[in-house]
């Protein structure tokens, strides 16, 4: 005869499902927290042989993130996210063939580029009994861009709370109005919407271990073209396709979580992508967490990806020599020390990002001398209450 | 043929899923660990997310995208 569980244990297994680890859907919060994270990042510079004249220094990015989430009485959860970033550098501005018959890349005046960007984003979310609906809208302004965007998203579970299927949908309109536009020839106004629809599955596959798998599509149409480049011309249209996958494992006998996440992408700009992550949440004692993180990515260079600049091309003629459209390989590590006191969490996270078009996986035929290489810090305070 | 494909792909995406053990609701503690979590550090996340979103070509994910910016 199977048993029956105890009134205690039912108790305790709500509880649990209660705690943030498991995809339900039908729990909101049951406490409070306010987070605030501040990170800088900064890429390292070119050398002469990439960019034999003018400046070297590109950008150096502080971040400035905040997050509060909250129960809305028993059925509701409220967040609330606004994040202030502040950069200054040099970026690629136009590419041409050096001295040694190699190209080169002339970056943007150092001096010339300073830019803020301060963000909104409310949400909130109704939780029924096997399921939840939720919404959000958001503002993004910069010097010369700004987003104005809003989702929704429903979720279900199914199978005994084995399986939380869930959709989304968003859509962002940004208008983009370039500084010095008359001065160096720029569009003056433009702008772009992007429409997104996202399927999610998550699965427990047994005790220890959850499996979760996503399709996401995204339309952008409007003005793609970057601005500030001295030649860039992109089409007004673009479909991207992301598929991902999600693995969780914990690990009784190291008393540790394993992570491991890949990424399948493709657009219709002709750029292929693979992205596979994983990461080790190993605990020590109770109030100690040391995670480190390996990440590897690599893309395929967009059908209209010249190294060289074309300046005789005419206009109608898609190129662009932006190095994130490029084919290059990326490898990038990371620390993270958390530390748990009372309400309080700290963590303090430093990473390591090289790319590199000799780490691609995808042929290579035009090297980009732009690829970036950067240093993060960051430091998080959570607070619950 | 598209919509065969579809099917086809849903069909066997659910077939796998019934194949999963039976996880009793008390037998799930070591699942809500916190360090079990899609994402334990949302702020983390969301700042990887835009950083990769400025570097590299690919965005989207496992959830629907956010605003843009000019950083891409």
């Amino acid at each position: 005869m199977k048993a029956k569980p105890s009134r205690s244990l039912l108790a305790i297994s709500t509880t649990a499902l209660a705690l943030p680890g498991i995809a339900i859907a039908d729990a909101p919060p049951v406490s409070s927290s306010l987070s605030y994270k501040v990170s800088n990042y900064q890429e390292d510079d070119l050398n002469r042989t990439e960019s034999p004249f003018g400046d070297l220094g590109r950008y150096d990015i502080d971040v400035h993130q905040f997050q509060f989430i909250s129960p809305l009485g028993r059925n509701f959860s409220l967040q609330v996210d606004a994040n202030y970033e502040d950069l200054s550098g040099a970026s690629p501005w136009f590419t041409t063939i050096g001295p040694n018959g190699s190209p080169i890349v002339n970056l943007s005046g150092a001096s010339g580029i300073q830019d803020r960007r301060a963000e909104l984003a409310v949400g909130t979310r109704y939780y029924l009994e096997n399921g939840s609906i939720g919404g959000n809208i958001g503002y993004s302004e910069e010097n010369d861009y700004r987003a104005t965007y809003g989702g929704i998203s429903a979720e279900r579970d199914f199978n005994d709370d084995l399986t939380t299927v869930s959709i989304g949908l968003s859509y962002s309109s940004d208008d983009i109005f370039p500084t010095d536009a008359e001065i160096f020839n720029r569009v003056i106004s433009e702008d772009k919407s992007s429409t997104s629809a996202v399927l999610n599955i998550s699965q427990i596959i047994n005790q220890v271990s959850t499996f979760q798998t996503a399709l996401s599509i995204t339309e952008q149409s409007g003005f793609l073209t970057d601005p500030y480049k001295l030649v860039d011309s992109r089409p007004d249209n673009k479909t991207q396709i992301a598929w991902s996958n999600s693995y969780r494992r914990y690990m009784r006998a190291a008393d540790a979580a394993w992570h491991v996440n890949y990424r399948f992408y493709h657009d219709d700009f002709g750029i292929t992508s693979h992205t596979a992550d994983m990461s080790w949440h190993q605990n020590l004692g109770n109030s100690i967490q040391i995670i480190p993180v390996l990440r590897y990515y690599t893309q395929s260079a967009a059908n209209f990806f010249t190294n060289v600049d074309d300046f005789t091309r005419p206009a109608t003629d898609f190129q662009s020599s932006d190095y994130r459209l490029s084919a290059f390989g990326a490898i990038s590590g990371g620390l993270t020390l958390r530390t748990t006191f009372g309400n309080w969490d700290a963590t303090l996270t430093g990473e390591r990002y090289l790319a590199n078009e000799k780490y691609s996986a995808f042929n290579v035929s035009q090297p980009s001398t732009a690829l970036v290489r950067y240093v993060r810090v960051s430091l998080g305070l959570d607070y619950s209450f | 043929m598209k919509i065969i494909r579809i099917f086809l792909f849903c069909y066997l995406s659910l077939s796998m899923l019934a194949a999963c053990t039976q996880v009793r609701p008390w037998e799930r503690g070591l699942l809500a660990k916190e360090e079990m979590a899609w994402s334990t550090d949302p702020l983390e996340s969301s700042l990887n997310d835009h950083i990769f979103f400025s570097k590299e070509a690919s965005s989207g994910g496992s959830s629907a995208a956010g605003g843009g910016c000019g950083c891409n």
